[in-house]
């Protein structure tokens, strides 16, 4: 097989990137595989804020269009956050969330928040979370014909949004 | 304890433990307080506000009670370097100006700083490989803040925080490893380069790439967002668990294939560390690495001061404070070739 990059030398490395359960093959040979590696593993911080600066700035006309639009709690525009790779308050993240989401994507490879919720504030957020899986995994049990599992899935949904109504009307 | 006594505490991480290769666990968790714009941008009235509510909630709640806050205002040049060189507080944090410090535990198993580019910043640093107990003690602190602080977080997007890299669950979690047989072996560049494809950073701990001086890197998740706590933990365990079975082979292969040359490195390394009259800081690390290496192996007696703790102790910023006064490089390089003889007398 040849390499997938220089397309001349015989392939001997297989790289494989895992991203969000996808796992993405790549053949090279030794002189590409090496170039991949010395460029990629040496990491310095500081030149993050460039790389973000690029990837903020993918889509011009979109950065130019949405450039005077300023955050009402801060009031940094998107190009201020553009320049400074930073965004500036907690509402940053609401007022420009459909840029975020092609930033996330990029960054992070995309998905959906599945990390830890504040204990405290979070209680509400928290039951919607598992509520979310639950139904996902009812989905998933359907498809497989396991209806004796999927019913006790269901049945702890409906417990889960029992105790949602009850809380509500103790509110 | 006074803050002298705080400062020259032995570091929680730097214990001897019984695994080779992963010195010490990392985990950080970025926080931000809703109602206030993030550091980079906030006033200097707002940074004092921020550390005034902090450092207050710090003060009263936690954990420890005998836990102080420090301002970094208060501290001199010396002191900002040793809690550096301890990993107790970025180089970052030490650099900027305005309201800003650091809570630390008095065992420095956790630093929490305040207003550095996020709000808040909780680290854990465990000696070993702990990264799930690193974790549930960065996350026991985290929900005791957060039952009195607002922490900004959004139901799609996570905890909040200035840089959209740490978004999510802010959580940053790294291994400290001391890999001289992949170095010696020229495999750093073969194994360290694949983790750059699984989503995880590596860096020289000391100085650059292969040349990084003691042999040490850190490795560190990228991704923040769309896994969970336990997925970027799980990851990044499985992953350090590699790196050591691929040093614990390297070693095997020096000790089969060079035995005589091996003792030797090692053991000259020893004998250097117990007679030299000057060693630059670079020296130092190179030749407590090969000690290391060799005590690892089975070849040289254990050092009671232990690899960690005599590396940092003798750094320029923690030799200093360790002796109490200013020294120029050369005068450096004299002090820590005593510090480092007496230590090993012992």
């Amino acid at each position: 097989m040849l390499c997938q990059n220089c397309q001349q030398r015989e392939a001997i490395v297989q790289l494989s990137k895992t991203e969000n359960g996808q796992t993405e093959n790549l053949f090279l040979c030794e002189v590409c595989a090496k170039q991949t590696h010395e460029v990629s593993f040496i990491f310095d911080p500081t030149i993050v804020p460039e790389f973000l600066q690029a990837l903020f700035g993918v889509n011009p006309s979109l950065v130019e269009q949405l450039s005077e639009q300023a955050c009402p709690k801060c009031g940094l525009t998107f190009s201020k956050i553009t320049q400074a790779g930073k965004l500036g308050c907690s509402t940053c993240y609401e007022t420009f969330e459909t840029q975020l989401e092609q930033l996330l994507r990029r960054v992070h490879g995309g998905g959906q928040n599945v990390g830890k919720v504040p204990a405290r504030r979070g209680v509400a957020i928290k039951n919607r979370m598992k509520e979310r899986k639950l139904k996902e995994k009812l989905q998933i049990l359907i498809q497989q014909e396991a209806f004796e599992e999927a019913a006790v899935v269901r049945d702890q949904i409906r417990q889960s949004e029992q105790a949602k109504g009850g809380e509500d009307h103790d509110a | 304890m006074t803050r002298r006594e705080l400062f020259l505490q032995q570091s929680a991480w730097m214990a001897e433990t019984d695994t080779p290769v992963v010195i010490s666990s990392r985990v950080r968790l970025a926080r931000n307080l809703e109602d206030f714009p993030f550091p980079h941008v906030l006033s200097s009235e707002g940074a004092s506000q921020v550390e005034q509510t902090v450092s207050q909630v710090l003060n009263d709640t936690l954990v420890d009670k005998e836990q102080s806050y420090i301002s970094l205002t208060e501290l001199n040049r010396i002191e900002h370097q040793v809690l550096i060189e301890k990993h107790l507080i970025s180089p970052s944090l030490s650099a900027s100006s305005g309201a800003r410090g650091v809570a630390l535990a008095p065992d420095h198993r956790y630093a929490v700083m305040v207003n550095e580019e996020d709000h808040l910043r909780i680290q854990v640093l465990l000696p070993g490989k702990q990264l799930l107990e690193s974790y549930r003690l960065a996350t026991a602190l985290d929900d005791v803040l957060e039952e009195k602080l607002d922490f900004a977080y959004r139901e799609s997007q996570g905890y909040l925080t200035a840089c959209p890299t740490n978004v999510g669950t802010g959580l940053r979690a790294s291994v400290m490893a001391h890999v001289p047989g992949l170095v010696m072996t020229k495999q750093v560049q073969r194994v360290f380069g694949a983790l750059t494809h699984l989503g995880l950073a590596v860096r020289g701990l000391y100085g650059e790439g292969s040349q990084a001086f003691g042999h040490m890197f850190q490795v560190s998740n990228q991704i923040t967002f769309g896994k969970s706590e336990e997925d970027i933990l799980t990851h990044l365990e499985a992953v350090t668990g590699q790196i050591v079975e691929h040093e614990l082979q390297a070693r095997n292969l020096l000790q089969i294939k060079m035995p005589m040359l091996l003792e030797d490195k090692v053991w000259r390394a020893r004998g250097t560390l117990q007679n030299a009259r000057l060693l630059s800081s670079e020296d130092a690390m190179h030749l407590l690495s090969h000690d290391r290496l060799g005590s690892d192996m089975g070849l040289l007696p254990k050092i009671k001061d232990g690899f960690a703790t005599l590396i940092v102790d003798t750094r320029p910023g923690c030799l200093q404070y360790i002796l109490d006064r200013e020294l120029d490089l050369s005068q450096r390089d004299e002090e820590r070739a005593r510090l480092i003889r007496e230590r090993i007398a012992e």
